[in-house]
């Protein structure tokens, strides 16, 4: 007989299922348990853990600001000053750099940083002079501001 | 009324003529007021050195040690803090360094970063406010490769709410080579 059109009950039948399947499971093959061999546990689980590092990702910036802060704490206190004094001066003279770049140079260049710190304790001196001599004794040489052209 | 009010004058203008001529007799023994514990302020008592002085001793001797130092070429390693692509690094010569952008710049292309905000050595160090000149400091670099990232998954879900979504994200990257990091004897 001649037949114009395919049979009906001919449907499409998946044939790549495995190679599916291991797109997943490529994913759990480092996890503890059943997860890391059987598909439906382990999409739950690469599903979590896929969110998990994207929210991660937002908050690795904010534990390693809190990590840098740690140190540059740390080593300030070994020359004498607190964090909100040393931060607070340093910004006060005009020096611009960022926290990532302190707790390096208080790891790596601790010669460095005692400098650092010893201007922002000669900073701070002139402030409090400045703040309790009522504008008679003469501007301090480190609290002048430079302008740039 | 009027008498007593005046009664009260007399009596206050004598007793103020009385506190004045006792502190009149005590003023020559003014000296030995004792030290108790807010004679003082309770911090340290701070003096700086005269700024005329410091200027000049600043201008005499660190500042020709330093620019004697330069150009005799007697320091190490230099190191700088450098920022670029909107961050702060803290590079030597001969060091890599990834950044996660785009650079319009061809491989093999030579740049000089010009926002140095530090550069030390062993022995000194120059602290920029915030940026130290570009006659002082000159750093070069080359480009090496420009690649991308591996490929990060970004994926939302909610749960009990049959949505998620998945994204493979691939930022571009450049990698640079510090090639040198110079300084000039110039400062004043």
């Amino acid at each position: 007989m001649v037949v114009l059109s395919a049979a009906r009950w001919v449907r499409s039948r998946l044939s790549d299922r495995f190679w599916r399947v291991q797109e997943v499971l490529k994913y759990a093959r480092h996890f503890r348990g059943r997860k890391n061999r059987c598909y439906k546990l382990a999409v739950r689980s690469v599903r979590r853990a896929f969110v998990k590092s994207t929210k991660a990702r937002r908050e690795k910036k904010r534990f390693l600001r809190a990590l840098w802060i740690t140190r540059i704490e740390a080593a300030s206190l070994e020359h004498g000053l607190k964090y909100p004094a040393f931060i607070s001066n340093l910004v006060k003279s005009q020096v611009e750099l960022n926290r990532k770049v302190l707790a390096d140079l208080a790891i790596y260049e601790p010669k460095t940083f005692k400098s650092l710190a010893a201007l922002a304790q000669r900073r701070r001196q002139e402030g409090f002079l400045a703040a309790l001599g009522d504008g008679k004794e003469p501007e301090g040489i480190f609290s002048r501001i430079v302008h740039h052209h | 009324m009027a008498a007593a009010r005046a009664r009260r004058a007399g009596a206050s203008l004598l007793w103020a003529a009385v506190r004045h001529r006792s502190s009149q007799s005590s003023s020559p023994q003014a000296g030995l007021v004792a030290r108790t514990s807010l004679t003082s302020p309770p911090w340290p008592e701070v003096k700086l050195p005269d700024p005329v002085e410091e200027a000049k001793y600043h201008a005499a001797e660190v500042v020709r040690k330093v620019n004697g130092l330069i150009s005799a070429g007697q320091y190490g390693r230099l190191f700088a803090v450098v920022h670029f692509a909107s961050k702060q690094w803290k590079i030597t010569s001969e060091d890599l360094i990834m950044m996660d952008n785009v650079l319009e710049a061809e491989c093999g292309d030579r740049i000089r970063m010009e926002k140095v905000l530090l550069v030390g050595a062993d022995d000194f160090t120059l602290i920029g406010r915030p940026l130290l000149g570009k006659d002082l400091v000159r750093v070069e670099a080359t480009v090496i490769e420009k690649t991308e990232s591996w490929p990060k998954v970004n994926m939302r879900f909610w749960r009990r709410h049959n949505f998620q979504r998945k994204k493979i994200i691939a930022n571009p990257q450049t990698i640079l080579r510090i090639n040198t990091i110079e300084i000039y004897p110039c400062l004043s």
